[in-house]
């Protein structure tokens, strides 16, 4: 049997994808005119080749992962807990709803792949009324999934076309259930890579399950201290071409959620380098700091428009800063984290390739001054070689 | 009935929680304990989700005072609380006060019943009393 060192580990992102021996770590730039497996041979085929299917192992983010809505109760329970256990699944929330405001929400014009629907604890029935089903009939979802109180379940059932009844995420101590509700969404996310053309085509070239990359990286999180040093409580930047994800220590957050993890995930949607450059520049924008950024960076905002190289590192630069701002007080995003007790930050993907340490630092710096008031530097980093997602992909690997 | 409890804001005085919580449990009543260190949110989020009729909010380092005045204002943004019976109780204003300045303050806050500085066992009769009354 080959030890997890003999395997060829391949991660499909947005705008690159990288391939993994013991040897080396090949990345290269995704060409969108090809499908990923022609792509792939294309520029790696003697690598490829080299490997049994069943030492290949892939994990990919490239179709951006799911969508969902989510209808609650409140923000502290039942809404907060579904969104955890949906950005620990890899899913994106698109939005949260409080159901007693159900009727001032607009509603979304995309398809939502889920709609998860949550709240009470199983002795306190009677919350959802027609007002959901009117709702509902105007949304255009894929899947739809009940997750809240036990009495509400079967008149709900009986009512919304295709419900999914899980058990309530919320027990009779208003502690979190996760398990039933991740186990779903990560099956529907993985039938999503499955059944996508793309993915499905690189099924000929290996045995094993095709991963979301964010699992693979939240796996890889207790093993960190092996190859980096780094002091908890940490927070892992994954800026991409399309989204950032963020993985943090749970001692970063004041929380009433318990649960034997200890990092949790949130993606920002319409952060990315690459495919989301317009929608962070947006962002930017609306920042109010964000002009005296460019300007300690001494450039302008006409550096926007510019395609160099100088112009990619200011995007970076501002992403990472844009970030950090979502996180803080100052916007808040669905967790606001305690960024002054954090002791490291550490950041991986493609921003690795481009950024120095010192160029990070700079921003960093920049951000605890600005918005934190505070002189206070986490420790910066940099895994430039991909170790991350290798020790996670090899975690899985091993398990397979 | 339904009781959410805790102690609000960063006060972290545990030992009053629990006892708090025993009494609760042994008068019969159901207990949402939410702990120490507990926003005004997460008690009126814990109403909604739990159903409960009563929120008994504790007090010991005085914090309750600076929230109390955001009693009103938020749970107006609440459309299923009017029914619900507000409760406050411990060490209701930092420094020293008296009960006769203290409790009409809180009411005005929003508050059915206020128990500044009354023992535990006192101040569980009184919203036994107000039950009865009221309900």
């Amino acid at each position: 049997m080959s030890t997890s060192s003999d395997k060829l580990l391949i991660d499909i992102g947005s705008t690159y994808f990288k391939v993994s021996t013991k040897e080396s770590i090949e990345q290269h730039f995704r060409d969108f005119n090809k499908q990923i497996l022609d792509d792939l041979m294309h520029k790696c085929s003697d690598t490829v080749q080299r490997f049994e299917s069943d030492d290949i192992h892939i994990c990919s983010s490239a179709n951006g992962g799911l969508s969902t809505l989510i209808i609650g109760l409140t923000h502290s329970y039942s809404l907060k807990y579904a969104t955890n256990i949906a950005y620990n699944a890899g899913i994106n929330v698109i939005d949260s709803i409080i159901f007693q405001d159900i009727e001032d929400y607009s509603i979304p014009s995309d398809l939502i792949d889920v709609v998860i629907i949550v709240g009470g604890i199983d002795s306190n029935g009677g919350q959802f009324d027609e007002r959901l089903d009117n709702y509902l009939e105007k949304l255009n979802y894929s899947n739809i999934v009940y997750v809240g109180n036990g009495p509400d379940a079967m008149g709900l059932a009986s009512r919304i076309d295709k419900l999914l009844v899980l058990p309530n995420v919320i027990d009779n101590r208003l502690h979190i259930v996760e398990k039933h509700l991740k186990e779903y969404l990560t099956n529907l996310y993985q039938q999503d890579i499955e059944g996508k053309e793309d993915i499905k085509d690189l099924y000929k070239i290996t045995g094993n399950q095709i991963y979301s990359t964010p699992y693979v990286v939240n796996k890889s999180l207790p093993e960190i201290n092996a190859t980096f040093s780094v002091t908890d409580p940490f927070i892992l930047l994954d800026i991409g071409g399309a989204t950032t994800d963020v993985h943090y220590s749970k001692d970063l957050v004041r929380d009433n959620i318990v649960t034997e993890q200890g990092h949790d995930r949130i993606v920002f949607k319409k952060l990315g380098v690459f495919k989301s450059r317009e929608s962070l520049i947006f962002t930017a924008e609306q920042n109010e700091f964000a002009y005296e950024l460019l300007m300690h960076l001494k450039v302008t905002e006409s550096i926007y428009k510019e395609n160099s190289e100088r112009a990619t590192k200011v995007i970076m630069q501002l992403a990472i800063f844009l970030v950090l701002c979502e996180m803080s007080h100052y916007r808040t995003a669905n967790v606001t984290l305690k960024l002054l007790a954090m002791n490291s930050i550490v950041f991986t993907g493609g921003i690795t390739k481009v950024l120095t340490v010192e160029d990070i630092e700079d921003v960093v710096a920049f951000f605890y001054r600005k918005i934190l008031n505070s002189d206070h530097k986490p420790v910066t980093v940099l895994d430039a070689n991909y170790d991350i997602w290798t020790i996670g992909a090899k975690e899985y690997a091993s398990c397979q | 009935m339904k009781v959410v409890t805790g102690v609000i804001g960063n006060d972290i005085h545990v030992v009053a929680n629990r006892l708090m919580d025993l009494s609760l449990n042994a008068r019969g009543y159901e207990v949402f304990n939410l702990g120490v260190n507990t926003y005004l949110e997460e008690f009126f989020d814990a109403v909604v989700e739990t159903g409960a009729e009563i929120l008994l909010i504790s007090s010991l380092n005085g914090e309750a005072e600076g929230w109390g005045r955001e009693v009103k204002l938020l749970k107006a943004k609440y459309k299923s609380l009017d029914n619900l019976t507000m409760m406050i109780g411990g060490n209701l204003t930092v420094g020293s006060g008296n009960a006769e300045d203290i409790v009409p303050r809180y009411k005005n806050y929003g508050f059915d019943l206020v128990c500044h500085q009354v023992d535990l066992n006192t101040g569980l009769d009184m919203l036994e009393t107000y039950i009865q009354e009221h309900r």
